[in-house]
């Protein structure tokens, strides 16, 4: 950014809400000299600054390109409405936070794709920080734009904007990345036949390289490269040894608050419940347990580093980490005198840790949030969520008796083959919460009286889940179904949220779409849409009319159920979990069978084939065989 | 004992607010490995208080806060370990240790020193403010909590001038009686008949006062 870009921007921060997050200057925010690397690196965040400073992907990255001497990463974020307006008005290009260098100014942009309905904010700062929103439209001194992430695992609705995709953990390939375009700029290489170096390597699409043609009836027909350097499949990476695998030392500490401000400890990485609806629980496979050793030696750097009050565990499934007790117990050891209190994962709380809170109040009693999914056995069942009733209020009295008195129970609505029954089933086992602590003596539960909070958002079928071919319900549906859980969660201490199915409806459409659906964000972005996620900006019609742009249905994909031979536009990417197991998977949900955890026995989802999954065979259980379901958070 | 650390809020943190530098601080304090005191509670958090908050929006060049410790310790030594507890955007000066007794900054506080840097300097100001100055009682109103107030703010300005293109004003900042830098400005400029520049307005020294004379109150 030149002088007179730098001076509007002093005096438009002081007429914008909450101008801090714009201001950066953190501790253990990494400002490099420009002159003293070869390759600089834009982290984009489609979000706004608390968000995207709460998220533990972007911390990894930041650190580990850091930590190289030829290359240097700087932040950005989406600015919230009223900043992104100013900033186009005065002129001011979007800024890294570092060094308040211009988007543009970046040789590689890459944005981290956490959810489908940030992708206009993808287009808002590309635009906002003048970068060519088109990959075609690129000159040869435009910046690489690249992404990761979970949503790159159906990369096709951000194909007509993004150079190159990378897929699966980010951790060795982003180095691969790196190298490749710093080597093509210091060669001087086309930008072309960057990315054709770019597509030789594992785990990255390129989607130049690619054609795709459509039946008469919309569907895919064809999905082909046409370069020798791209590969007809693109695997998925895999970072085996997690212990070994890079991790933040130190991380920026914000000064103004966000929405996790506190130092998170990934524990572990997969899970192998195999919830037939969660698209993370398939996408991370297989799991891979960080070692206790290493964990106590991270926490101990970063809590050194960020001076930080809290600590949390991260993971898909923190319950099952092999040695949880021992760690929570040796964290609230080593950093009792130091005021560090420990955030359990949503959770079963073992034995152990139930002592230990009865002596310490070292554990914060944050909200309990447990993730029971539907209503009734049958429909867990059905989607394979292994929890039962029991386990649930187990779980709730083990932490009323501890003090409790809030908890929060995520459910959806919309899961295949759910009846009215199943929504019922919601309001009952609310109604069983309550009842719960009411059987707490009364000396040992919470004064304050319980209040728990049932959430039920609509179910989006996912790329790469066994529901991939399902059909989403319309939003008419949806507001039936809202309508009937509202009267059966009229209950006192029961307080009920719901989501916006028009959202979901949106999010259905992009996650399972194909390259056209790129061009209906498109439209979107330009007849206003941004920070969709955001309610008081969503433009629902809008959206509508962009569809109607482009000439495409949105029924078409959210509301159409697949048939197994029609080709996908995700189907190039071998994310591991083969199609023949999900194919399965969803057979077995029509007939209501559960699958076991494979931690007791593979199931053979496709990744025992590539030698990275410890559990295939002799899993390394230690003592732990059988263990309550966790209940995910 | 108790440490009386002189530190700078720069101008790109000059939008975080009070609270917000308040955790910054108790976090490097974390940071240092310093034998904090804490206080007690569910909550635990570092004993510590600043001489008084900076307005968002201002930056601060010799902002004061007091810190108790367990033991003893010279003002050097605490510096030595604070000092990379921070970023550079918030650097420590100075540190003074200090007897338990000794009265707080913020008890002994009187008034401050401030500069604003005009973007550009309207023609008609430098001679407006002998004539501004020279006035018996300066009327203005004061928002307070129970709404607006008029009061006279003659006796609260203690000096003001114009230096090139900054203005330096020494204003009363105590329990008793605070002129905030804003409510001098926006009187001067309407005194002047001036229209505003844009400014950005930093706090540059505090003090405290004794025997009639301003001392800096890190020195008090
Ligand atoms: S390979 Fe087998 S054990 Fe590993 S994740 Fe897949 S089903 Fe589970």
């Amino acid at each position: 950014m030149n002088d007179l870009e730098n001076r509007k921007l002093e005096e438009l921060l002081e007429t914008v809400q909450r101008p801090a997050r714009y201001t950066g200057g953190e501790m253990n925010a990494v400002r490099k000299d420009w002159n003293s690397v070869k390759c600089t690196f834009g982290f984009c965040f489609a979000d706004t600054y608390e968000i995207g400073m709460s998220h533990l992907g972007m911390k990894i990255l930041y650190y580990l390109i850091n930590e190289r001497p030829d290359a240097l990463c700087e932040r950005l974020f989406m600015p919230d409405a009223d900043m992104a307006d100013k900033m186009r008005e005065a002129g001011v290009p979007l800024f890294s936070l570092e060094s308040r260098a211009a988007l543009n100014e970046f040789d590689i942009i890459g944005f981290t794709l956490q959810y489908e309905m940030s992708y206009t904010n993808i287009l808002e700062m590309m635009d906002l920080g003048r970068v060519p929103i088109r990959r075609e439209e690129r000159a040869e001194a435009d910046p690489i734009v690249v992404a990761g992430g979970p949503c790159a695992f159906n990369p096709e609705p951000l194909a007509p904007f993004i150079d190159a995709f990378m897929i699966g953990d980010g951790e060795d390939v982003m180095h691969e990345l790196i190298d490749v375009i710093r080597d093509g700029r210091v060669a001087g290489l086309k930008r072309i036949d960057i990315l054709r170096n770019l597509a030789k390597l594992e785990g990255v699409y390129v989607p130049a390289f690619y054609d795709v043609s459509y039946n008469g009836d919309g569907t895919l027909k064809s999905f082909k490269p046409n370069d020798p350097a791209a590969p007809a499949k693109v695997k998925k990476r895999v970072v085996k040894d997690l212990s070994n695998a890079i991790y933040p030392e130190s991380i920026p500490v914000p000064y103004t608050e966000i929405v996790h401000d506190r130092m998170v400890l990934e524990i572990m990485r997969g899970c192998t419940r195999g919830c037939r609806f969660c698209q993370a629980g398939m996408l991370y496979r297989p799991v891979r347990e960080r070692s206790m050793e290493r964990l106590l030696e991270l926490a101990d750097k970063l809590q050194q580093s960020t001076g930080y009050e809290e600590m949390s565990l991260s993971s898909l499934s923190s319950g099952d980490y092999t040695c949880l007790p021992q760690l929570i117990q040796a964290l609230m050891d080593r950093y009792r005198d130091k005021r560090v209190s420990v955030s359990l994962p949503s959770m079963r709380i073992d034995n152990i840790v139930k002592q230990s809170l009865e002596e310490t109040q070292q554990v914060k009693k944050s909200g309990l949030t447990l993730a029971p999914e539907a209503g009734t056995q049958r429909l867990r069942d059905v989607i394979n969520k292994g929890v039962t009733e029991e386990d649930l209020i187990r779980s709730v009295t083990d932490a009323f008796e501890c003090g409790w008195s809030s908890v929060k129970l995520y459910f959806m609505m919309g899961l295949p083959t759910e009846t009215d029954e199943d929504l019922r089933g919601i309001g009952d086992l609310a109604k069983k919460v309550v009842d719960a602590f009411y059987r707490v003596p009364k000396e040992q539960r919470a004064k304050s009286g319980v209040r728990v909070t049932a959430s039920a958002s609509v179910f989006v079928p996912k790329p790469f889940t066994p529901f991939q071919w399902a059909a989403q319900d319309t939003i008419d549906t949806v507001h039936e179904k809202q309508a009937a859980l509202r009267q059966y969660l009229k209950l006192k201490n029961v307080h009920f949220n719901w989501h916006e199915s028009e959202l979901s409806m949106l999010e259905a459409c992009i996650s399972r779409g194909d390259r056209r659906i790129g061009e209906v964000i498109y439209a979107a972005w330009k007849r206003g849409c941004r920070l969709d996620s955001w309610n008081e900006h969503f433009k629902f019609d809008q959206w509508m009319g962009a569809f109607e742009d482009c000439g495409l249905d949105p029924a078409f994909y959210a509301h159409r159920e697949r048939p197994y031979d029609e080709l996908l536009p995700w189907e190039f990417i071998d994310a591991g979990v083969s199609m023949a197991y999900l194919k399965r998977e969803n057979e077995k949900a029509k007939q209501t069978q559960t699958t076991p955890d494979c931690r007791h026995g593979c199931n053979g989802c496709g990744l025992h084939t590539w030698g990275v999954c410890d559990w295939v065979k002799d899993p390394p259980l230690k003592g732990k065989a059988k263990t309550s379901a966790p209940l995910a958070e | 004992m108790k440490l009386i650390v002189v530190f700078e809020k720069t101008s790109r943190l000059r939008h975080i607010g009070h609270l917000d530098l308040m955790r910054a601080m108790q976090r490097a304090l974390r940071r240092s490995g310093l034998p904090l005191k804490y206080s007690q509670g569910f909550n635990p958090h570092i004993l510590l208080t600043f001489a008084a908050p900076l307005s968002v929006g201002m930056p601060g060049k010799r902002e004061i806060m007091e810190v108790p410790i367990e033991g003893e310790m010279t003002g050097e030594a605490f510096l030595g370990k604070l000092r990379p507890a921070l970023p550079p955007e918030l650097p420590c000066i100075s540190a003074r240790a200090v007897d338990d007794r000794h009265p707080a900054p913020m008890a002994q506080l009187a008034a401050a020193m401030y500069e604003a840097k005009l973007d550009e300097v309207p023609e008609g100001l430098a001679e407006a403010i002998p004539a501004f100055l020279a006035q018996s009682e300066i009327p203005a109103i004061r928002k307070t909590k129970t709404g607006m107030k008029p009061c006279d703010i003659r006796p609260m300005i203690y000096d003001l001038s114009l230096n090139g293109d900054a203005l330096r004003m020494t204003l009363a900042l105590c329990e008793k009686a605070t002129c905030k830098p804003e409510l001098l400005l926006s009187t001067l400029f309407d005194f002047a008949k001036l229209e505003r520049p844009h400014m950005i307005v930093t706090r540059t020294q505090m003090f405290g006062e004794k025997d009639g004379v301003f001392y800096p109150l890190e020195e008090m």
